[in-house]
């Protein structure tokens, strides 16, 4: 499989020989544990291209491999300089794990580290097509909870309110879908090397896919907690 | 260097371990009476010696005001954490304790770490008398679900025995550690950890790969509170009421004739486990005898709301591994209380399988340390322990609310980085407020630590500091910050909101306070002499005034005395005697002054009659 974006490790100093290495975790030279860079890639750290397919089996393997090498245990006693840099190495490898094995976390950190990511308003406005029913939504809640603490009866409010849960749960598999194929276009492009524009189109497209999803996955948690 | 041994730090008994070296296989290391188990008992003697373990055990009947059990339950927690547990518990925390729980045993008050240090010292020695060798380091065990203030206790009491603490491990982690070197287990284990004062439930995948044996922690859960002592107390509290009701005798709950019935219902408990029915035979004071027939069904009855309780966790670790009950390959039962016959039944039935229980359910957890121990002794070789944070790592953010920046179930060492930068111009602190747990509001989550970010004075907005949060392989925070800017970083010292129970922090804090005391004291010194100086000037210049030949000659004198007096006192650094000085030669000059001052109108009245003639 091609691609045409580089693995890349920016170029670092080894704390230990002062060498300048070219080692993912380990110093090309001396072979010490290398302390974590200024601006780390997950995706590097696991030698894999930005891309938002990743084949699980293949990612824990390599997690579990790096983990033998990396874990603190290896380290109790080294110095206490190398220790320290093992540490946040170690942490460093179990946080990319974490998120780069999450889809939904993966494309959030590759849209954060090309710098696409934008939250804020978007994310708190209700995407337009979706107006009518969240605000159907609130009022239902709204009614619930005054039900809820005049002690009214809650048993119609609460079957209209599974019901919208529902709803808004197969929209939320809806934007999954939608967000599983603009990745799919997002690791086309990358091994066609698509050129910088096509590129920001999709990552807009994959951004406002995320905030769409945020927002549905808020109002369902939010319906799910009144309900419980 | 000495020898390293895993120690079970628990709630009920404690047990030190080590990694037989011929055998392969870890190895509990028996007291002076021959067992392994040592109570978890601390009294303190009337000649202010320390007793632990069993003859600390059999004090509870005899001296209780003198004897504490139970400590763990103290432990990384404030009085305000601790009341409902005084409720249940004859503790008998100083009520001047502050912020930091002091325990009175007698006429002496002890922190909780300094009492569990006690229990860490007793293994120490006793490993130290079994090897004949010094035994400095030592892996502990916590439960799964302990905070970060519990672990930090924990840690803390390490250090106070003399034990560099290489690593705590967590319970039901350990017990699977045991567990896979004994059985050779592959898949998803579930360990199911029932102890004196605390619940666990771990979900474990163990994996076989080239390099070696991994034990990964998919999932954790628990109640730090909530063991097999809330069955003793549930047993207790249901008697004192037959006994009020039939005999009118209302029990103190934690005088002695309470600790007598307790360790007689423990008794008759751990009876029940094997036969169907005990009865109770328990004298009174009244001369009478409380005869109560218990059967397994009616203890079952009793504790069923205990074993209730345990299922909550249960079901959430698995959600939170994403299995079903029947995708676990293994249970395992670890703890004393798991020797109930209702909790294995209970247990067998969720999971749909036969629980395991061939390792002895006390030792387990220290044999698995001792495991573990051997592993940071030796290095990595054939088996590596992946573990989690039980809880999520948050940052209180506007309105009170909770931002989850580690959640829990992540693979520790775990890391998060916040950016933050400043909202008004020449702003030169930021507050961050580091919480644990899952609520959405902070002030219903365990606060770990609030600090606030120095930043230089700049425009609104162009600060940018870097905080990061990092969990190290204990399950313990880590702070450090930076200035993304000028690129210096700076490390944070976190000072737990709670749990501050380290002697030695302690100790620093009073210092402090006595530093502020003297500096106090220095700056009164400087300021008293600087006016002692001007006062003696003044005095000097008045004396060699012609007017003052006026002066009676014991005048005279005194005022000599005095000055001779102040100029010695502000050689010292007494500042309250300098001041008394001045006091005493400015009451000596008064009618010198006025000498002075008469002749001084005088003199200027006459001017003023000269300039009008």
């Amino acid at each position: 499989m091609a691609s045409s974006l580089p693995i890349t490790n920016p170029p670092l100093v080894c704390w230990n020989c002062h060498e300048r290495t070219v080692g993912t975790h380990f110093c090309s030279s001396c072979g010490k544990v290398l302390q974590v860079a200024e601006h780390s890639d997950y995706f590097a750290m696991f030698e894999m291209p930005r891309k938002l397919w990743v084949e699980m089996t293949a990612l824990e393997k390599k997690f579990l491999q790096l983990s033998w090498k990396l874990h603190p245990d290896n380290f109790m006693n080294a110095t206490a300089e190398e220790r320290e840099i093992s540490l946040k190495r170690s942490s460093e490898l179990n946080d990319a794990y974490r998120t780069l094995k999450d889809p939904v976390a993966r494309v959030e950190y590759l849209l954060a580290i090309e710098g696409a990511r934008k939250e804020g308003q978007t994310k708190q406005q209700a995407p337009p097509e979706l107006l009518e029913e969240v605000f159907e939504l609130n009022e239902s809640l709204d009614e619930l909870r005054e039900a809820k603490s005049s002690g009214a009866d809650t048993g119609s409010l609460k079957r209209r309110l599974e019901a919208a849960e529902t709803n808004f749960e197969g929209k939320l598999r809806e934007v999954d879908g939608e967000l599983q194929n603009a990745a799919r276009e997002w690791d086309k492009a990358i091994d066609e090397s698509a050129d910088p524009t096509q590129r920001k189109t999709l990552m807009s497209k994959l951004n406002e896919l995320l905030n769409r999803r945020s927002y549905i996955r808020n109002l369902v948690v939010n319906v799910q907690k009144e309900l419980l | 260097m000495g020898r390293i041994v895993g120690i079970d730090l628990g709630t009920t008994n404690s047990l030190v371990a080590y990694l037989d070296a011929q055998t392969g296989q870890p190895k509990c290391i028996p007291g002076p009476s021959g067992s392994t188990l040592c109570p978890s008992v601390v009294s303190l003697d009337p000649d202010g010696s320390i007793i632990v373990g069993e003859p600390a055990r059999r004090r509870l009947l005899t001296q209780p005001e003198r004897t504490i059990y139970s400590v763990k339950r103290l432990m990384g927690r404030g009085p305000a954490d601790v009341q409902s547990e005084l409720k249940l518990f004859p503790f008998r925390i100083d009520p001047s304790s502050g912020h930091v729980i002091r325990v009175q045993l007698g006429d002496k008050v002890f922190t909780p770490p300094e009492i569990s240090s006690f229990i860490l010292r007793e293994l120490k020695n006793w490993a130290e008398a079994y090897f004949g060798e010094i035994v400095d380091r030592a892996v502990i065990t916590v439960p799964a679900y302990f905070n970060d203030p519990q672990r930090q206790a924990t840690k803390d009491a390490g250090k106070l025995a003399g034990l560099e603490v290489l690593r705590l491990v967590n319970e039901p982690t350990a017990a699977a550690l045991a567990y896979g070197l004994h059985e050779e287990q592959r898949g998803k284990v579930a360990v199911y950890d029932l102890g004196g004062g605390t619940f666990d439930i771990s979900i474990l995948k163990l994996i076989s790969t080239s390099d070696g044996d991994i034990y990964q922690v998919l999932s954790t859960n628990g109640d730090t509170h909530l063991g097999g002592d809330d069955i003793d107390n549930l047993l207790q509290a249901f008697v004192h009421e037959q006994i009020l009701r039939t005999d009118k005798i209302d029990f103190s709950p934690h005088g002695e004739l309470a600790q007598e019935l307790r360790k007689e219902l423990i008794a008759l408990k751990h009876k029940l486990s094997e036969v169907d029915s005990v009865t109770l035979r328990f004298p009174l004071p009244n001369r009478k005898v409380f005869i109560h027939e218990f059967t397994r069904g009616a203890l079952e009855a009793l504790i069923h709301p205990v074993v209730d309780r345990t299922m909550v966790p249960v079901k959430q670790a698995l959600a939170d591994a994403h299995l079903k009950p029947a995708e676990v390959d293994e249970v395992v039962l670890v703890g004393g209380a798991t020797r109930t016959p209702l909790i294995r039944r209970t247990v067998q039935e969720y999971f749909d399988r036969k629980p395991h229980t061939e390792l002895n359910p006390d030792e387990v957890v220290a044999l698995g340390a001792a495991v573990q121990a051997n592993i940071l002794a030796n290095g990595v070789q054939n088996m590596l322990l992946l573990d989690v944070t039980p809880l999520s790592l948050g940052i209180e953010t506007y309105g009170g609310a909770v931002a989850k920046v580690i959640p829990r179930n992540s693979t520790i060492p775990a890391s998060a980085q916040e950016l933050y930068t400043t909202g008004v111009d020449n702003q030169t602190g930021i507050d961050i407020h580091v919480l644990q747990g899952e609520r959405e509001l902070a002030k219903d989550c365990r606060s770990l630590a609030r600090f606030t970010l120095r930043v230089p004075p700049a425009p609104a907005g162009l600060p940018r500091i870097e905080v990061k949060l990092l969990i190290d392989a204990n399950g313990i925070l880590q702070v450090s910050a930076k200035d993304l800017r000028t690129g210096t970083e700076h490390s944070i010292e976190v000072q737990p909101s709670y749990g501050l129970n380290d002697s030695d922090i302690e100790r620093m804090l009073e210092e402090s306070i006595e530093y502020a005391e003297q500096d106090f004291a220095e700056r009164q010194a400087i300021e008293a002499r600087t006016e002692a100086e001007s006062i003696l000037t003044a005095t000097e210049k008045a004396l060699a005034n012609p007017n003052a030949a006026n002066l009676a000659a014991p005048e005279r004198a005194k005022i000599d005395l005095c000055v001779a007096a102040l100029k010695e006192a502000t050689q010292g650094s007494d500042y309250k005697q300098i001041r008394r000085q001045i006091d005493e030669l400015n009451q000596a000059t008064e009618h010198l002054a006025e000498l002075l001052m008469n002749s001084a109108l005088q003199s200027a009245l006459e001017g003023k009659r000269l300039a009008e003639v």
